[in-house]
């Protein structure tokens, strides 16, 4: 089943700068999809549209049947977001405060909302640190707790946009780490990312996008050799000719 | 920036923890208004409640007090001002050592008082979470019609929320600017104006990116109500604050 269907998507800022023109593509539920590009190619643009936070000039985005601009809330609380910046996406005095922010919003019962924070900071792993300040988390523990903060909403798709940049090695392993979880508990993610590297292997379709146009999609492995052509680096282990590892391994 | 940031909440399972925040905040008040015109033997009293605040509260006043050193050194300062300005007003020669006694007695009084009302707002903060104060503002707030107590409990979180960034912000804009040379520049009002601009238009769309953030995530000013609820220990908490405020009154008088 499609969950996500993109018909002739397209996207003119108010000052003559087009950030996406004419995708048209859809997603099946519990895909793995990276989306790659150079910097300024509209990545961002393309994902703000799939839970309403920018409308589409022209095209539609559906979710699961529904267009997007018909039921902002249901999209919000179906797609959920991780932004670049961590640190501006908090918005709780406390960890399980910010957690509660989504539910809240929805306004759950505060059984409810208490459940659903405590879940899931234990999937990410913050829940021994539920009364800290915000602030004084790491890059890494910031980033875990933007994804808590999703997590508390219930989506079925993730969109995650350049999760690994500023993280550390260890970060990066253990973000990678809890999205595969997520990934293998149903849900459908979507990564954007100019740096193939660290993902790459675990993805199940790639998608380049050049100038706002979705110039390539196919399976990794199809078209990982053709990648710099726009702006993105083939991965070192693909260059020489070998498999790609995962960070994991 | 960990000197501004002793006031935070520290969790726990005392009394004062599960006290009712709307009961705390009139307690806490009430103590304000009584300290700013109790004269010494009030203020003995106070001082003891402080103590016993403490001693139940079980929070770590060692390092409370270390992160409270900067507070300590402004009171010093207010003491000597106010010890100075009082010795210089004109007086005759014999009678100046009882008037500068005057001063010092006045600053030793102010420094006192100060010193009782940031305690015990430290108390208060450090046994509430965040999230209480705010539910007990929107609650305040609503017999007043005209004011959006959501909207005003929200922008509250908000702003505790950004002081700590706005400051990190300010530091390392400060540090980049000096190893490019800042301190050559000896006039102030150019280090100020170079400082704030960019200062700004970062906090500015720091706010803008944090916006979008709360939009994803569905913010709306309809939300979950949480429900506050008192126990028969906040009103006996609240009628012996009211107690203690009479007596603090007759004490001195
Ligand atoms: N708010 C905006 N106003 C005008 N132009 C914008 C705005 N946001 C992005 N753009 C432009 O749209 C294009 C795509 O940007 P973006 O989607 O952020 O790219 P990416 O995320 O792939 O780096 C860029 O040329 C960018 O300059
Ligand atoms: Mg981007």
């Amino acid at each position: 089943m499609n969950i996500i269907e993109v018909t002739n998507l397209s996207h003119r800022f108010s000052d003559g700068t087009i950030g996406i023109e004419g995708i048209t593509l859809s997603i099946q539920e519990g895909e793995f999809v990276v989306i790659a590009g150079r910097n300024g190619s509209g990545k961002t643009t393309f994902l703000r549209h799939l839970n309403g936070l920018l409308l589409p000039d022209t095209g539609a985005v559906r979710l699961g049947g529904v267009s997007v601009s018909r039921d902002i809330p249901r999209a919000r609380q179906m797609v959920g977001m991780v932004f670049q910046d961590a640190d501006s996406q908090i918005v709780g005095e406390t960890v399980f405060d910010d957690v509660a922010f989504g539910p809240e919003n929805l306004c759950l019962n505060e059984c409810e909302v208490k459940r659903r924070v405590i879940k899931s900071l234990e999937v990410v792993d913050l829940i021994d640190i539920a009364d800290q300040r915000p602030h004084l988390l790491s890059g890494g523990e910031k980033r875990r707790l933007a994804v808590a903060g999703i997590l508390a909403m219930e989506p079925r798709i993730l969109v995650f946009d350049e999760p690994f940049s500023d993280l550390d090695y260890p970060g990066v392993r253990q973000l990678l780490h809890q999205t595969l979880l997520l990934h293998k508990a149903g849900h459908t993610i979507l990564i954007a990312t100019h740096d193939l590297e660290k993902v790459i292997a675990h993805a199940d379709r790639l998608l380049i996008i050049s100038d706002g146009k979705v110039v390539m999609d196919n399976a990794p492995e199809m078209i990982i050799k053709d990648v710099e052509a726009f702006g993105v680096r083939e991965p070192c282990a693909s260059r020489l000719g070998m498999e790609i590892e995962s960070w994991l391994n | 920036m960990a000197e501004l940031t002793a006031f935070h909440f520290r969790p726990g399972t005392s009394l004062l923890h599960t006290l009712d925040v709307r009961f705390k905040i009139l307690s806490f008040v009430l103590i304000s208004i009584s300290s700013f015109k109790a004269y010494p033997s009030a203020l003995s009293v106070l001082t003891l409640v402080i103590f016993y605040a403490i001693l139940i509260s079980c929070l770590p006043f060692k390092s409370i007090l270390k992160e409270l050193r900067y507070f300590f050194v402004l009171l010093v300062f207010i003491f000597i001002v106010r010890a100075m300005f009082t010795s210089a007003s004109p007086v005759v020669d014999f009678k100046e050592s009882a008037v500068a006694w005057q001063g010092i007695y006045d600053g030793a009084l102010i420094c006192w008082r100060l010193l009782i009302v940031v305690l015990f707002g430290l108390i208060f903060v450090s046994t509430t979470r965040p999230s209480d104060i705010r539910t007990a503002v929107e609650w305040f707030l609503m017999p007043f019609p005209f004011i959006p107590g959501k909207r005003v409990a929200t922008m509250m979180s908000l702003i505790m929320r950004f002081v700590p960034l706005i400051l990190d912000q300010a530091r390392e804009t400060i540090d980049a600017q000096r190893s490019r040379g800042v301190e050559n520049r000896k006039n102030p009002v150019y280090r100020l104006i170079k400082l704030i601009i960019p200062l700004m238009i970062r906090t500015f769309k720091k706010a803008d990116k944090l916006a979008v953030a709360m939009e994803a995530r569905c913010y709306s000013e309809k939300r979950t109500n949480k429900a506050l609820l008192s126990a028969k220990s906040d009103w006996i908490t609240l009628f012996g604050v009211i107690c203690l405020s009479i007596l603090l009154s007759i004490i001195d008088t």
